[in-house]
């Protein structure tokens, strides 16, 4: 069994350091605010655990049709997405998380980009 | 609880001027007004005044803790609330203590979101290895099952009394060319199974089926005194079972069974496509005895037939031609002896 991005990090204590920090460079950017304004802490949170668990070979998988589904009707552009890609980048630079896997992960999630934002204008 | 007393003199004496020290959000209440005379730095940070107004109005000194959720620009601020009413000098104003409690409710739901995570992964692997191990036993016993699962491999191990049992259905091959194959094998399944379970109910293992030759061994891997006769109950019940379905269904099955006692060495064999196997004279003889028998018929051999007697029914002995063996002694199973 090969080692994850999670498992390097130190399982779950290590991922909910990077969520802390990602979920608050989220609500301070200037950019996504308003895509948070409204929306619930617990449900916000529960999303992005899993978000990362995903990301980073965790005990989750993201479902594809799922995400597509959540985030049709947010009309999320991709310079929103290409914000939240540089913050996640910023969080996990801070955190310590090597650039080998920083890569890693970032290529995952741009990956979700045709599922996450609106139908390209 | 000293402190406690002593913060409480203190500001029974002059509540703002112990309040401007430190980094607490705290605030003084004028409780009849719902007014500030006094809020802390830290106080002003955490609640700006457009929130404020409508937290003060909500105060109630009847419950003077509580936790709250309010929004606050685009967070969501999760606030402990203390309210402690002062007296004395100080009567008619209380102490208003906020505490910012989000990160830990943040801390408390991504455990909460964790932990359903980790559940759910384990219940998929626990689903998984259930999934694994009925594939495991289909290939071999329990028992050598839970010996690779202890030790990561397995030992052949010898058995001094076992019985080979050997089954083939008469007619088979040309069978599979003239009909149907799904329907056929749907049949051959449907027979398999019930001898499956034949053989499961007298303690014995089926180890493989070759096509429409099916392998069964009694005393393996669990030693029994009974190999023999249980053996040939399997072989009576096999027939027996044939019969009943003949009886009812328009495909005429017959079965040749061999039967033969004697030393086997039983053993996991591969490493990645692992089957359990096994090996020894008495398992070539069950299959000589078996290729000889008429369809219908059971063929004991010699060691088998000398240890079933007075039990069970058992045909004049009659020697055999048996590649490998020679002219051997052997006799037909007819049925189980009925007890007056």
């Amino acid at each position: 069994m090969s080692e994850t991005i999670y498992d390097r990090l130190g399982g779950f204590p290590g991922v909910r350091r990077v969520v802390t920090a990602f979920y608050k460079r989220i609500l301070d950017s200037v950019v996504l605010e308003h895509h948070f304004r409204h929306a619930d802490m617990r449900r916000l949170v529960d999303h992005q655990t899993k978000f990362m668990a995903a990301l980073m070979g965790g005990p989750y998988a993201i479902d594809e049709i799922g995400l597509r589904k959540a985030h049709r009707h947010l009309g999320i552009t991709r310079g929103e997405f290409r914000e939240m890609s540089a913050l996640l980048r910023e969080t996990l630079a801070e955190e310590g998380v090597p650039p080998g896997d920083i890569e890693l992960v970032l290529a995952r999630m741009a990956r979700l980009e045709p599922a996450v934002i609106a139908e390209a204008a | 609880m000293a402190r406690d007393m002593t913060a409480e003199t203190a500001l029974s004496i002059d509540p703002v001027l112990c309040l401007q020290h430190g980094e607490a959000a705290l605030a003084l209440l004028r409780l009849a007004d719902r007014s500030l005379v006094y809020a802390s730095a830290a106080f002003e940070r955490l609640l700006p005044p457009p929130e404020r107004a409508a937290l003060l109005a909500g105060l109630d000194p009847a419950r003077p803790r509580r936790e709250i959720e309010m929004r606050v620009g685009s967070r969501q601020l999760c606030l402990d609330i203390s309210l402690r009413l002062l007296e004395g000098a100080a009567a008619g104003l209380a102490v208003l203590t906020l505490t910012d409690i989000g990160g830990q409710r943040e801390a408390e739901y991504m455990l909460d979101s964790y932990a359903k995570l980790a559940e759910r992964h384990a219940r998929d692997l626990e689903r998984e290895k259930t999934r694994a191990e009925k594939l495991l036993l289909n290939m071999m016993p329990r028992s050598v099952y839970e010996e690779l699962r202890e030790y990561g491999t397995t030992t052949p191990q010898r058995f001094e009394h076992a019985t080979v049992l050997m089954l083939d259905l008469v007619g088979f091959t040309e069978m599979s060319m003239a009909r149907e194959p799904s329907q056929l094998v749907a049949e051959l399944n449907d027979i398999f199974s019930a001898f499956d379970r034949v053989v499961e109910l007298f303690g014995c293992e089926r180890i493989k089926t070759i096509g429409d030759a099916y392998l069964a061994v009694s005393g393996v891997p669990e030693p029994s005194p009974e190999h023999v006769v249980n053996a040939a109950k399997v072989a009576l019940r096999m027939r027996r079972y044939l019969d009943r379905r003949n009886a009812s269904g328009p495909q005429e099955w017959k079965c040749r069974i061999g039967i033969a006692t004697g030393p086997l060495i039983g053993s996991v064999v591969g490493i990645h496509r692992y089957v359990y196997d096994v090996f020894g004279p008495a398992v070539n003889m069950a299959a000589r005895l078996e290729a000889t028998a008429k369809p219908g018929e059971i063929l004991l051999c010699n060691n088998a037939m000398l240890q079933l007697g007075g039990q069970f029914e058992i045909g004049p002995a009659q020697m055999v031609e048996l590649k490998g063996f020679g002219s051997c002694a052997a006799a037909a199973l007819i049925g189980e002896q009925r007890h007056a």
